[in-house]
């Protein structure tokens, strides 16, 4: 079976800028398999690696060692191809102020490749699908945090991309755009695109994600569906009551609750 | 459609939404103008100094003010501001060629600055000035003009690339200090001092000073053209290929 992303050995190393500043080893050797069409989780802790594997993935970063294919096609031996395949919308929402949320759109098409009439129509498509046909013609500076990051989302689409990444969609949303967003997803996600989406929120991953990884340090350090994990943490660790996502993570990365799992569940039932 | 046009015509569109500012590169340079030749242009009469061909002080002054009204570097400001904004990263993620995105800024730069060059002769010809080269002399200077703003952008466009930061792209534009003042800006090469006279001979904005004074003061000469052509030449390949290099190694 060939998969929607697949990764191995990724590794990207830093050089800190200045005399003597080393080497910062962001990713240490990733493995990836992530089934066309399904819904793939890549949690950690901040600065766990996740947003370098993504734009490694995504052909924005070069790649220190190991390979990567999305969609079948090799990243780092044909980048321009592999694009045409992938869509991503970065942790930071990457907006041009002085455009409208149209012009943004129909330009990103153009530059998939598409003729005028066919960009136009999909910018319209896609303003209708994240709700922004009411502020499309209004420039972009004046769009709210929640607005920029649906646009952002939207110009990941312009080309239908096979596989979809979304580098923390929800973070800085409240709660209504954020269930706006899963609606989204899901809806995306139906229609066939796979979708590889970080997150730091877990009730996300429980809700939306068909399998997830967990990434620390660098390295994975947990994977499976979120009921094969769960399970596996209530075998290794017993307990009365079914583990929640929390725990996985919390037993995942090595952090802990001020107080034990245990005990705040006790408080909680 | 070819991305790099694609490219510049959202730039210049960009540069038509923010007046603010493209007018300063307009009015900083005639402020200029207006002031250099009050200052000197007694000191220089038409009649008694040969330097000037028969024409005023002022014709004399237009090339420095082009050249400044090229030296702004503004396609380079807009340029890490997308690198700041994330939006650079939203380009990068398409499949067009990394050129495309460090040339479509400049070319949009450079049709920028002929309009503002165009409009400058414009304004200036009612104050005494003709261009001696006539109409073809007239596209040679603004084709100067022209390649001028595109090596001065290329280079600020080198730092916006290398530091990603305004700050730092903002700070790299003061090399337009000893790039325009020593030059022969005020009277020929000849008559400048010993010292200033070699700093002006190691500058290659001297040499498309020059070349554009030739046109306006004397009409078509040789060599000077040729020098301030083939300067342009190297600098325009060297900032071409240094640009296209260091967008396509942008990590
Ligand atoms: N351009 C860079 N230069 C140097 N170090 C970097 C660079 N980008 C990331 N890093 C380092 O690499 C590590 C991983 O960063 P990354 O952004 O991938 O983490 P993350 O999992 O996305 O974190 P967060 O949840 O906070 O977004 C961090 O230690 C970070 O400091
Ligand atoms: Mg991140």
């Amino acid at each position: 079976m060939t998969f929607a992303v697949e990764a191995e050995g990724l590794v990207k190393h830093f050089h800190a800028k200045g005399r003597g500043g080393g080497t910062v080893e962001a990713v240490r050797g990733v493995d990836l398999q992530v089934r066309a069409g399904e819904v793939f989780g890549f949690l950690g802790p901040n600065g766990a690696g996740k947003s370098t594997t993504v734009k490694m993935l995504t052909t924005l970063m070069t790649i220190t060692s190991g390979t990567a294919r999305v969609a079948g096609v090799d990243v780092a031996a044909e980048p321009d191809r592999a694009r045409t395949h992938i869509g991503v919308a970065l942790q930071e929402v990457g907006l041009d102020a002085r455009q409208t949320g149209r012009e943004l759109l129909v330009l990103q098409s153009l530059l998939f490749g598409s003729n005028r009439s066919t960009a136009q129509g999909r910018a319209q498509e896609l303003l209708e699908l994240v709700d922004l046909v009411a502020s499309a013609d209004r420039m972009i500076k004046g769009y709210s945090g929640g607005m920029k990051r649906r646009l952002d989302l939207a110009s990941a689409l312009v080309h239908e991309p096979d596989v979809l990444f979304l580098d923390e969609p929800t973070t800085g949303l409240d709660p209504a755009s954020r269930l706006t967003v899963w609606e989204e997803v899901r809806r995306i996600n139906a229609r066939g695109t796979t979708i590889f989406l970080t997150t730091q929120y877990l009730e996300e991953a429980d809700q939306l994600c068909d399998r997830l990884a967990i990434i620390d340090g660098g390295l994975i350090v947990r994977e499976g569906t979120p009921a094969e994990l769960k399970a596996e943490l209530k075998a290794r660790v017993g307990g009365h009551s079914t583990p929640t996502l929390d725990d996985v993570f919390l037993d995942a990365t090595g952090r802990t609750r001020e107080r034990g799992a245990g005990e705040v569940q006790e408080v909680s039932s | 459609m070819n991305a790099t046009w694609l490219l510049a015509r959202r730039a210049i569109r960009e540069s038509i939404r923010t007046p603010e500012a493209t007018l300063p590169t307009l009015a900083i340079p005639l402020f200029f103008l207006a002031v250099n030749v009050g200052q000197a242009a007694r000191v220089f009469p038409t009649e008694t100094t040969p330097f000037l061909h028969g024409q005023s002080y002022a014709a004399f002054q237009l090339p420095s003010s082009l050249l400044l009204a090229a030296s702004f570097g503004s396609a380079a400001i807009y340029l890490v501001e997308d690198i700041e904004r994330g939006y650079f990263d939203k380009l990068r993620a398409t499949p067009i060629p990394r050129s495309a995105i460090v040339l479509g800024r400049l070319l949009a730069g450079m049709v920028t600055a002929l309009l503002i060059a165009v409009l400058m002769v414009l304004v200036s010809l009612p104050f005494g000035i003709h261009v001696e080269g006539g109409v073809a002399g007239f596209v040679v200077l603004i084709a100067l003009m022209a390649a001028w703003t595109l090596v001065f952008s290329g280079f600020m466009q080198l730092i916006a690339l290398k530091s990603r930061s305004a700050a730092a792209t903002q700070s790299g534009s003061i090399v337009f200090f000893p790039l325009l003042f020593l030059t022969p800006g005020f009277v020929p090469r000849e008559l400048l001092t010993r010292p200033m006279e070699i700093a002006a001979s190691c500058n290659p904005v001297t040499y498309v000073m020059e070349a554009m004074r030739s046109v306006i003061l004397e009409g078509f000469v040789a060599a000077p053209l040729l020098r301030g052509f083939a300067v342009l030449a190297v600098l325009l390949a060297i900032t071409f290929c240094l640009n296209i290099r260091l967008v396509r190694r942008y990590d």
